[in-house]
């Protein structure tokens, strides 16, 4: 490829790609996301590759076939899409290749048994954006993932790819920012920083040198949006950094991706090497005369490098840990140079918004939280993913009506958001937008966007102590509150769980949560009293129950609980007593069984094996 | 680690390794992690003769190595076997996953099992959280687990 | 260096722009506890959160570590407020958990009114003795000795000064410079029979031709003589005699 270098050529080259595209073309999508090919999508493409050829037919020319980024809906992978009709067929088996291609592809007829078919309602619906997870969702940032080949710059460029930068190289770095502050667009990283300041205050700096980084080491737990975006639409990525570095005068940017994501580091890596050898990195971008490239530096397993002085330290191939001086990164970041951090959700959305406009982007969300957001919608809830919705949507909407309400029709509880560093919100209050400002009110925080969904049968208690362990082993142990305070309030939620609570708990975890709060270095120390704090506020009575009268209300906490047979329900079919690794299980083929309590360590192996639902926790 | 036999590390491979990246500090924890992926760890002649080519005091060097998670100063297991403690899949019983491979491997969590077959590994959510509980063996996700079919899963590496 | 005026606990005081507010307010007579600074480490401290103050600055108050905030125009310190005896005792409190044995926290303590912690201590917890881990030793090693015989090692609790694999140093001169800028006392150094032990390295020592006394390691005379060309000659006597 010769290196494009006018803003005419690419237009120019655009045309062409158009051109060559079959139009209604029946095609084949499958989606690579890390979940789709977990659950044997590479299989399931292979299988319509061999399929194709076996009929004779040509791919490219009689049928399209394409491997995608990341649908979202990774609980019923591997998932395909066919297009120009958007059937949507889940959990799909190389067996099930043949007849898709028969009946979906040479006919157009639909194979009943692979559709959508909801758990509630038990209707079955065909067409991808009527199934309920897709049709509340508004995909900005997601705009490309599981429609272009992440691997396939042309089909980035076929998808206005690029043309956001092309319109930016022609406008004033000021004018860019002032768009940018226009639209409204918060840093989605968690702190909800509006970018445009942030781009504009770095600018205005007196340097020679300046970065822009991108902050890809998404690391709260329940969280998966930015490895989605990295991996199925890298170039959204590079062409928001490539946009940011002409704006505020940066010839150098950095990408910071989690260890743990290699599918995103070789697709970003691929992407890299294809902007440039088109020009859009490197020397004089689009023969414009601004140079920029980037880099990519894997992490290496550290959640507190997700804080942007030790992701900068980090970089700097240093011990990643927080900078302990008030200076702001836009002033000293990266090598104590003006910096600009975002996140990889932030950048991925500056593409679109030089393309279509500030008022555009501002048009959807709330007053105070303007566009779209991702959310990765996880836990006891029937859909869950990836989906992106606007600003403004309330908790409740998400649960019930994208999320399809609770799994096994059980009662909602809770959701947690905003990873380590947010907090619970309970059902009672989920008519709450969510938005930046209305989740900090209500002692969470937006965070990155995970969402975790809780039911009758999770523990607060349990929850609390779950992130502070989290948060213990994450620690960098720069500060005393977080290093030292830390496991000692994980040891009291242990003795809560474990039946040792006592009276008096309560308040001295709220005394070590101020202490947090105010005096750690860094925000994962000051924010990492959140999970207790807000578990306290809103289920105060859990952790009574756990203290008080040694019960857990959730049949969660190990030492508070029994596992017995329900003789009813027992069919005495000896499963359980085969697999009990304690050998604590007994009686008679068809006879109702018995677990010596005596003996049993609550490993929980009999409950997961019964069909019956015949084990009893109380 | 007492009583095991630690194969020499082959300098040539390290060397190789250290010269394929700029010779920058920035490029420290790349090559401290192709070790890792090399050597199943970061062996002490590996950061010696790094510190020396970069003029990097190896005291930093070691400090890098113990700080990173990913990083790990006593070799590893043949295979290792992650078990995602994200919030998803602790929510959906990881930890009694985890508890059920320590109880039929006969091994403590972050440690190798004394045949050197696994390493087990407790990891911070590797973002599969649709799909959880999840147990990552080598580079291979399985989803969905089940307490009773995930020794199944272990069985087939050896 | 431009003077401003700050509040200080109600009073005004002269200061110089950018110092850190712990060096104004000791120079205008105020004390604060802090463990972790030392005047001449640049990078030094906001490792202990000691030192904690509320500062009040464009109407915004919050709650920061004094050795390295910065002295600003209109800003207003308070040092003694309810709010921030509380937290600092709470800091002191998780300190005396992680170095029972330290005398130096065991007064501060006292101070604040701290018998014992009310949670786990990490007595007898691996060998880190009295250390709060506040890197100035690993920093004093770095910036003012140049070697780096010494790093921060570990992360969460177990973080602690240490040479690489815990073997003898090649690179420490037994100077012991981490073992004076230790505000806890917590690195061991034994000066026996002309031999220093620091790190686990015996490093011999040069007497003083005129009394005799072992003073100095031969490590510290050659790393000296190399880095700075001092004639060798010069550490024939000790300070007291030269």
């Amino acid at each position: 490829m010769k290196a494009i270098t006018s803003f005419e050529q690419l237009e120019g080259y655009r045309e062409k790609i158009k051109a060559s595209q079959k139009k209604d073309l029946p095609s084949v999508l499958i989606c690579f996301g890390t979940g789709c090919q977990a659950n044997g999508a590479v299989a399931v493409a292979d299988a319509f590759q061999e399929e194709i050829v076996k009929k004779g037919l040509k791919v490219g020319v009689n049928i399209g076939l394409k491997t995608t980024g990341c649908h979202g809906y990774c609980e019923n992978g591997p998932l395909v899409v066919l297009r120009p009709k958007d059937v949507l067929y889940l959990k799909v088996k190389p067996k099930d290749v043949p007849e898709i291609v028969e009946k979906s592809l040479q006919n157009d007829t639909i194979v009943e048994r692979l559709i959508y078919k909801d758990v509630n309602t038990k209707e079955t619906i065909a067409a991808y954006h009527e199934i309920p997870f897709y049709k509340y969702q508004k995909r900005i940032a997601l705009r490309n993932i599981g429609n272009v080949d992440p691997k396939s710059i042309d089909d980035y460029i076929l998808s206005d790819g690029y043309k956001g930068l092309a319109k930016a190289l022609t406008m004033k770095p000021d004018d860019i920012i002032a768009e940018v502050e226009k639209s409204g667009l918060r840093g989605r990283g968690g702190g909800g920083f509006p970018a445009g300041t942030k781009w504009r205050s770095c600018r205005a700096v007196d340097s020679d040198v300046r970065y822009v980084m991108c902050n890809g080491d998404e690391g709260d737990p329940g969280a998966f949006m930015d490895r989605s975006i990295m991996e199925g639409d890298p170039h959204s990525v590079i062409e928001g950094m490539i946009i940011g570095g002409y704006a505020v005068g940066a010839k150098q940017g950095y990408i910071y991706v989690r260890d743990e994501y290699p599918l995103a580091v070789k697709n970003l890596q691929a992407a890299l090497a294809d902007a440039r050898a088109f020009g859009f990195l490197g020397k004089s971008v689009l023969g414009t005369g601004f140079d920029f490239d980037i880099k990519i530096s894997r992490g290496g397993g550290a959640f507190v490098c997700g804080e942007s002085s030790a992701l900068m330290r980090s970089l700097e191939g240093k011990v990643g840990e927080p900078r302990a001086k008030y200076i702001r990164s836009v002033e000293k970041g990266l090598y104590d140079k003006p910096s600009v951090l975002n996140n990889v959700e932030t950048w991925g959305n500056i593409p679109v918004i030089m393309q279509n406009g500030a008022e555009w982007y501002a048009s959807f969300g709330t007053k105070g939280s303007k566009g779209t957001k991702v959310f990765s919608l996880v836990g006891k809830v029937n859909n869950t993913g990836l989906v992106e919705v606007p600003m403004g949507i309330t908790v409740r909407e998400l649960v019930e009506k994208i999320g399809g309400g609770i799994l096994g029709g059980k009662k909602f509880k809770a959701v947690q958001t905003g990873g380590p560093s947010g907090g619970c919100i309970p059902e009672a209050e989920s008519d709450l937008p969510v938005d930046f400002d209305s989740l900090t009110a209500a002692g969470s925080m937006m965070g990155s966007g995970g969402i975790i969904v809780m039911d009758e049968n999770t523990c607060m208690v349990d929850v609390a102590k779950y992130f502070i362990g989290f948060l213990v082993e994450e620690s960098c142990g720069k500060c005393t509150p977080c290093r030292d305070g830390l496991p000692r309030m994980h040891k009291i939620l242990s003795d809560i769980t474990e039946g040792n609570g006592k009276e008096g708990d309560i308040a001295t975890l709220e005394e070590l949560c101020d202490v947090l709060t105010y005096a750690a270095l860094c925000g994962l120390g000051s924010s990492a009293a959140n999970p207790v704090h807000s578990t306290i506020r809103y289920f105060r009575e859990e952790y009574e129950a756990h203290i008080r009268d040694k019960k857990c209300p959730a049949g969660v906490c190990k030492s508070l609980i029994t596992y017995s047979i329900d003789a009813s329900k027992c069919t005495g079919c000896t499963l359980c007593s085969k697999k009990c690794p304690q050998g604590c299980i007994t009686g008679e083929r068809k006879q109702a069984h018995v677990i010596d309590k005596s003996k049993c360590i609550k490993c929980g192996v009999c409950k997961d094996v019964c069909n019956f639902d015949a084990v009893r926790i109380e | 680690m007492a009583g095991q036999v630690r194969k020499k590390v082959d300098t040539k491979q390290i060397d190789k390794i250290i010269k394929s990246y700029d010779k920058s500090e920035e490029s420290l924890l790349a090559i401290l992690q192709d070790f890792q992926r090399s050597f199943q760890y970061v062996p002490e002649e590996g950061m010696k003769r790094l510190s020396k080519y970069m003029g990097v005091p190896e005291s930093k060097i070691y400090a890098m190595g113990t700080f990173y998670k990913a990083l790990s100063l006593t070799p590893r297991g043949r295979h290792t076997c992650k078990v995602c403690m994200g919030t998803a899949c602790h929510l959906k019983g990881a930890g009694q996953i985890l508890e059920t491979i320590e109880r039929e491997l006969k091994v403590k969590r972050n440690s190798t099992t004394e045949d050197q077959r696994f390493t087990v590994e407790s990891v911070n959510c590797v973002g599969a959280c649709a799909m959880a509980p999840v147990v990552v063996v080598d580079e291979d996700y399985s989803g969905h687990v089940r307490q009773s079919k995930v020794m199944d899963i272990l069985d087939k590496y050896k | 260096m431009e003077k401003i005026t700050i509040t200080i606990d109600g009073k005004t005081v002269e200061a110089i722009k950018d110092q850190p507010v712990l060096m104004a307010a000791k120079e205008n007579g105020i004390d604060i506890p802090a463990l972790c600074h030392h005047p001449e480490l640049e990078n030094s401290g906001g490792s202990c959160r000691v030192c904690l103050v509320e500062a009040i600055q464009g109407g915004r108050s919050r709650i920061v570590t004094s050795c390295n905030y910065p002295v600003r125009k209109g800003l207003e310190i308070r040092t003694d407020t309810e709010q921030v005896r509380n937290i600092r005792k709470g800091v002191i409190e998780l300190l005396l958990c992680r170095v029972p044995d330290s005398e130096v926290i065991q007064n501060l303590a006292a101070k604040y009114g701290i018998k014992e912690p009310r949670f786990f201590t990490d007595e007898g917890e691996s060998d880190r003795n009295k250390c709060i881990a506040c890197s100035l030793c690993t920093q004093v090693c770095e910036d003012v000795v140049g070697v780096s015989a010494i790093s921060m090692q570990n992360r969460g609790r177990d973080k602690a000064p240490g040479t690489p694999y815990h073997k003898d140093s090649s690179v420490c001169i037994g100077c012991g410079a981490c073992a004076y800028a230790c505000p806890t006392n917590a690195i061991s150094m034994k000066d026996e029979k002309g031999v220093r032990k620091i790190w686990g390295k015996k490093f011999k020592m040069v007497a003083c031709s005129v009394c005799g006394k072992p003073y100095i390691p031969e490590a510290q005379v050659n790393w000296i003589v190399r880095t700075t060309g001092k004639e060798r000659s010069f550490f024939d006597k000790c300070p007291d005699h030269r």
